[in-house]
């Protein structure tokens, strides 16, 4: 059975995921040309290394069509329901370090925290006849930390697919549930990250899907044995 | 809305439809002696209203797609609110009473997505206790003629009880609002009343911010946040107005520096422990106001009119539970809510409860008292194969 391990296609991610790997002892090259899409591991028969973006390897991870993978840990949160049940972050990488933050508009001087938007989004239909919105990509990550963390239930998601932290200031939304790394963004757009609004720290990670048949086999072992130690 | 014949009528003419009981026209003839007006509702609806309703939770659970105008539609995952909305859109004169017996799409935990649900809107009926009274007795009786040995276990709550104890202790408005709008979420409230037994630290304020609100200046305060507001060009789309701000910093430094005396304290916990069974509830809520010196007794009466109504009807009120904790933390369920089971613990075989504030939300230009159930066709089904 052939091992596939995913990783990222292009940009930083790619090259710190490559780095680890080779720190690991684990050479990842590139079949045919630098910009093929499919690699080998150096000396390891049976590995297969497909380059995917970052989201399609949550995916792809979530499905079981490949082993291993590299990605951030807030796409494998968001993209797969019960992402424990489905995979095992095997490793945290170190790299790619961005948290998901509630972030409202920093002239809200009444808000503070969580408990403080929660009496803003319980008053906001009484005042404003709509419903409080947050703008985010987040669906998943933003409905647990809300309902399940917070016991919020009153606001209303729009969907965003870009510059989300402008949303508030062009009124496409109230609020945001976005990423962030030095938070510089968000200053820039007026924004504040709630006290207690950080809904991930999410880094860079090797994921196993869990399937049948990694427990009896040597080489998985061997691979994050190999990745944890070059960390 | 028409009026539409009993699908036991029309079987002749269409499939079974899969899922739908062998019982169902005996439900369906006793909904309709019920009297009351049977809808037919659209299976596919705009989705917003039950978005906006229930919150963005339900999104995950309902089928979802959209219209080529883009217009977001689901198929419908329940009955109350479209019901509401066709009465309000027909402008028609309450009382009125709508029933109604048919599919609905929602993804569970257990069971399948599609269902049936059977169940009664009481619209605009002006005495509330004798409507409460009648819709508990209606689906239990239901209920017990399609599972005549089921033996069913049957529990109560009232929200209004728990506003009138919470305005009895005196905390400020915003404090009773948190309380009232957590009713229902077990965890929620006890996080809550944690905060307001040892209040934590107030956040890191804004240094001018915290200037203003030491001085007391509310003016100075709602026009430095106007000024930010228009520097950083946030203003033109605002949702909340400098004023909305300003004046909840202020309520909010009062709030934070409010703590509950530990007897209040003890007063809350005391009345949210309370569990009886109803022909003992009336004495429980008389003992609670009296040890504890809470002034509820106008809530008090409203609670014995509908335990009197209940009896009147031929309840049993030794077989239903009142529970002081039990509600349901959506913003549109103001007094009775009850839950019917199969046995304690067991499936709930039907739900209930007033939802005053609905009309109003779904756009009633005046206010329209309302008190519903529904069935859980499925569930009832799999107690009677049971037995």
């Amino acid at each position: 059975m052939t091992l596939t391990i995913a990783l990222p296609s292009k940009g930083r991610m790619k090259d710190d995921a490559v780095a680890v790997f080779a720190r690991a002892g684990l050479i990842v090259s590139a079949i045919g040309n630098d910009r093929s899409y499919r690699g080998r591991i150096e000396g390891m028969d049976g590995v297969e290394v497909a380059f995917l973006s970052a989201s399609e390897i949550a995916r792809e991870l979530g499905a079981g069509a490949v082993d291993f993978g590299v990605t951030g840990e807030d796409l494998v949160r968001e993209s797969l329901p019960r992402s424990d049940e489905r995979v095992d972050i095997t490793a945290r990488l170190g790299f790619g370090h961005a948290d998901v933050v509630v972030a409202v508009p920093d002239i809200w001087k009444d808000v503070d925290s969580m408990a403080d938007l929660g009496d803003v989004a319980a008053d906001f239909r009484a005042r404003h006849g709509r419903r409080l919105t947050i703008a985010t990509k987040y669906w998943r990550l933003t409905q647990n930390f809300f309902s399940t963390r917070h016991g919020i239930q009153l606001y209303r998601i729009v969907e965003s697919l870009g510059a989300t932290e402008g949303a508030p200031a062009s009124g496409a939304a109230d609020i945001i549930v976005d990423i962030t790394s030095t938070g510089s963004t968000l200053t820039a757009n007026h924004l504040r990250v709630l006290a207690d609004g950080v809904i991930l720290k999410s880094e860079a990670c090797l994921v196993r899907a869990r399937k049948a048949g990694h427990e009896a086999d040597p080489r998985v072992a061997a691979l994050i044995e190999a990745v944890r130690s070059g960390l | 809305m028409q009026p539409s014949m009993p699908p036991a009528d029309r079987s002749e003419f269409i499939m079974p439809q899969s899922g739908l009981p062998a019982f169902a026209s005996d439900l369906a003839r006793a909904l309709d002696a019920l009297g009351g007006i049977r809808v037919d509702i659209p299976v596919i609806q705009p989705a917003e209203p039950f978005l906006d309703m229930a919150g963005e939770d339900l999104r995950r659970r309902i089928f979802l797609t959209e219209s080529e105008t883009g217009e977001s539609l689901c198929l419908r995952p329940e009955f109350t609110i479209p019901v509401c909305s066709a009465h309000i859109a027909e402008n028609v004169a309450t009382p009125r009473r709508y029933t109604y017996l048919g599919q609905v799409f929602r993804q569970r935990r257990d069971g399948a997505s599609e269902f049936f649900q059977a169940g009664v809107e009481d619209l605009g009926e002006p005495d509330q206790a004798r409507a409460d009274a009648r819709a508990l007795s209606e689906a239990r009786a239901l209920i017990a003629a399609l599972a005549p040995s089921a033996s069913l276990s049957i529990i109560l709550g009232d929200q209004s009880v728990f506003e009138a104890v919470v305005a009895g202790l005196g905390l400020p408005s915003g404090w009773q609002k948190r309380l009232i709008h957590a009713f229902g979420n077990e965890q929620a409230l006890t996080a809550l009343i944690a905060r307001l037994a040892n209040p934590d630290s107030a956040g890191q304020l804004d240094p001018e911010v915290a200037g203003f609100l030491a001085k007391g200046d509310a003016h100075g305060l709602e026009a430095h946040i106007e000024e930010v507001m228009q520097a950083t060009g946030y203003s033109t789309h605002a949702s909340r107005t400098p004023a909305e701000i300003a004046s909840r910093l202020i309520d909010k430094q009062r709030l934070d520096a409010m703590r509950l005396s530990p007897t209040s304290l003890a007063a809350l916990k005391a009345f949210l422990a309370l569990d009886v069974p109803l022909d003992r509830a009336a004495a429980a809520l008389a003992g609670f106001a009296q040890n504890t010196g809470l002034e509820i007794s106008a809530a008090h009466r409203t609670f014995e009119a509908r335990l009197k109504a209940l009896a009147e009807r031929g309840e049993d009120l030794a077989a239903i539970r009142w529970r002081a904790a039990f509600g349901r933390p959506l913003d549109y369920y103001t007094g009775l809510v009850f839950e019917i089971s199969a046995g304690e613990g067991g499936a709930v075989l039907a739900g209930g409860g007033r939802y005053d504030r609905l009309m109003a939300l779904l756009g009633a230009r005046e206010p329209i008292p309302a008190v519903g159930f529904s069935l859980w066709l499925d569930r009832i089904d799999s107690v009677r194969t049971q037995q």
